[in-house]
């Protein structure tokens, strides 16, 4: 993270206190947004099949709190103006109100992608953020524009299908759905442990959890290749099943 | 019968005359407010939302009541329930049901003792919202609605919700659509330890609504959920010399107390603008004894009845034109 040498003044951090202080307010309310969220997606046929489990969440106001901050001092040193007011933070802001779907290996995206797709438009959901994979990997990312997932490149080195979406066109809020791979979810944990919310001072640290991403590549490689190993198998003994002459 | 069409929200405010405490006069003070309305030449309807109908006994004869409930259930029924009926069969929207007439300017949609069926339904109805079902919101408006176009098309100038003594469903829904509240208290104790809890409950379902809104889909038809306080009038007060009784003055300054401290704070916590800058108290009715009876006996506004003195009808009469001066004051700045 860069640092900075700029510093906040005390109106612009009354401002911060004040948008936190408005997101504490709502946060009941987001809460509401999280529970229809979870009647909808835990335990839905359509999901069941390809889903290890599933993580709600609303943001900890002391995050929201360094985020902002990290925001201004950032739109500061660029010498610009900061544009979040308490009328368009749950705009802007779109991980107030998370959920995170896991799963075991990387094909299953596409029948999730699908499922989370259809619920959302049977439920009357407004998807503002289309699926988009944050991958390094390029062999990901041609995967996922293969099954009409767009991708961006991420600095950071992780693999995760992200969509934004907000009840309504009224009121302003928004949820982010994050979908990605049990051995993902172990390295964003650690990242998140380690380097969160400045990233670790321990350069062999740093390293380290560069290398895991490399790891976590491979390994979400080495899970698809058994269920391909397993599914062509299958499909092997049908085969053989249904003509024994052959 | 035609179904009832979904159309923009008619410009007559909605009010409700609101206590959860039963026996504080909220039929005779609805009936006789919308009385002086009407005198003064507005257009009203008063709408029978109380399952037990004693707006609806006040104004139509005993006879005519009963026909009504008998028909009510069948197709060709003209109560509220007859109307809403569809909502619980899950037939289609609220059906179109025709206001009784009383005079020129007094409109009756007529109540029904079948209507907490519907109230029941408004629990599940309630919980769908909150799940963003369709169904829900549809069920939540459909009386709404109804009031809307019986409105529009009887060019009303005020609706008049009569509510039942509890804090139900039914009530709910019904605060939910108004636009303005009344709270009428009685002076006793019972009534002051009502007024205590009032305010927590509307800012309950105030709020409640608002989360319910924020996350509804664009497609759901909504109720308005932000009531105004528009004042509380004390009743049934003895005078002695024109003024309260010592007795009776103790406990008009513990109400006004109350009321101010478990309403009006409570409801601006919540919005500022639920509460304007105004006396909270909009009026007072004083006991008029046998006018009352009479009156209800008769189907007639106070100060129309045969009993009492001169003096003591022009008394009431006094009372609730100021009463309904006031109410348009206050809702259409006239």
């Amino acid at each position: 993270m860069a640092s900075f040498d700029v510093k906040l003044t005390k109106v612009e951090l009354r401002h911060i206190d004040d948008l936190v202080g408005h997101f504490r307010n709502n946060m009941e309310l987001i809460e509401h947004f999280l529970e229809q969220l979870r009647a909808l997606f835990v335990g839905n046929p359509l999901l069941k099949p390809h889903v290890h489990s599933m993580k709600f969440r609303v943001k900890d106001p002391g995050h929201l709190r360094d985020k902002l901050i990290r925001k201004m001092m950032l739109t500061k040193n660029q010498k610009k103006k900061f544009h979040i007011t308490k009328e368009n933070l749950f705009g802007v802001i779109n991980d107030l109100a998370g959920l995170r779907i896991l799963h075991l290996h990387t094909r299953q995206i596409e029948a999730i992608n699908k499922a989370v797709l259809k619920i959302l438009e049977d439920e009357h959901y407004k998807i503002i953020g289309h699926p988009t994979a944050i991958t390094w990997d390029d062999e990901s990312r041609d995967y996922f524009t293969n099954i009409g997932i767009q991708t961006r490149r991420s600095d950071r080195m992780y693999t995760s299908v992200h969509y934004i979406i907000k009840p309504n066109n009224r009121s302003g809020f928004t949820a982010e759905i994050q979908v990605r791979t049990l051995a993902e979810e172990l390295w964003g944990e650690v990242d998140h442990t380690i380097n969160y919310p400045a990233p670790s001072r321990i350069s062999a640290c740093r390293e380290q959890i560069k290398v895991l991403a490399r790891v976590t590549s491979s390994c979400s490689r080495l899970v698809d290749s058994i269920f391909n190993t397993r599914k062509d198998a299958d499909r092997g003994r049908r085969t053989l099943g249904s003509n024994p002459r052959s | 019968m035609t179904e009832v069409k979904r159309t923009h929200r008619c410009t007559a405010p909605r009010l409700a005359v609101f206590n959860h405490k039963g026996g504080v006069g909220k039929t005779t003070l609805t009936v006789n407010i919308a009385a002086a309305l009407a005198e003064q030449g507005r257009r009203v309807l008063l709408v029978d939302s109380d399952p037990q109908c004693n707006l609806t006994s006040y104004l139509v004869e005993e006879m005519v009541v009963n026909d009504l409930l008998d028909r009510s259930d069948k197709k060709d029924g003209e109560t509220i329930w007859s109307s809403l009926k569809p909502i619980l069969e899950g037939t289609g929207d609220a059906r179109l049901i025709p206001p009784i007439k009383q005079d020129d300017n007094l409109f009756l949609l007529p109540g029904d003792i079948r209507l907490v069926e519907f109230e029941q339904e408004l629990g599940t109805l309630w919980a769908d919202c909150f799940q963003r079902k369709l169904r829900g919101f549809r069920g939540m408006t459909a009386m709404s609605q109804l009031v809307n176009q019986v409105a529009k098309e009887s060019r009303i100038d005020f609706v008049f919700y009569d509510c039942g003594p509890n804090i139900g469903a039914l009530n709910r829904s019904i605060i939910l659509d108004c636009d303005y509240f009344l709270i009428p208290a009685a002076c006793d104790l019972f009534s002051l330890s009502a007024v205590k809890t009032l305010g927590h409950i509307l800012v309950k379902w105030i709020s409640d609504w608002k989360t319910i809104s924020a996350l509804a889909p664009d497609d759901a038809s909504l109720l308005p959920g932000r009531p105004v306080f528009l004042g509380y009038i004390p009743q049934r007060f003895r005078t002695y010399g024109g003024q309260p009784t010592y007795q009776y003055a103790r406990f008009l300054s513990q109400i006004e107390k109350h009321i101010q401290n478990d309403v009006v704070v409570v409801l601006r916590r919540l919005d500022l603008n639920l509460v304007p800058n105004q006396s909270i108290k909009i009026g007072e009715v004083k006991d008029f004894l046998t006018l009352a009876t009479n009156a209800q006996e008769k189907g007639v506004a106070m100060w129309k009845v045969t009993v009492g003195t001169p003096m003591l009808r022009d008394l009431a009469h006094k009372s609730f034109v100021r009463i309904s001066s006031k109410i348009i004051e206050r809702t259409l700045g006239d």
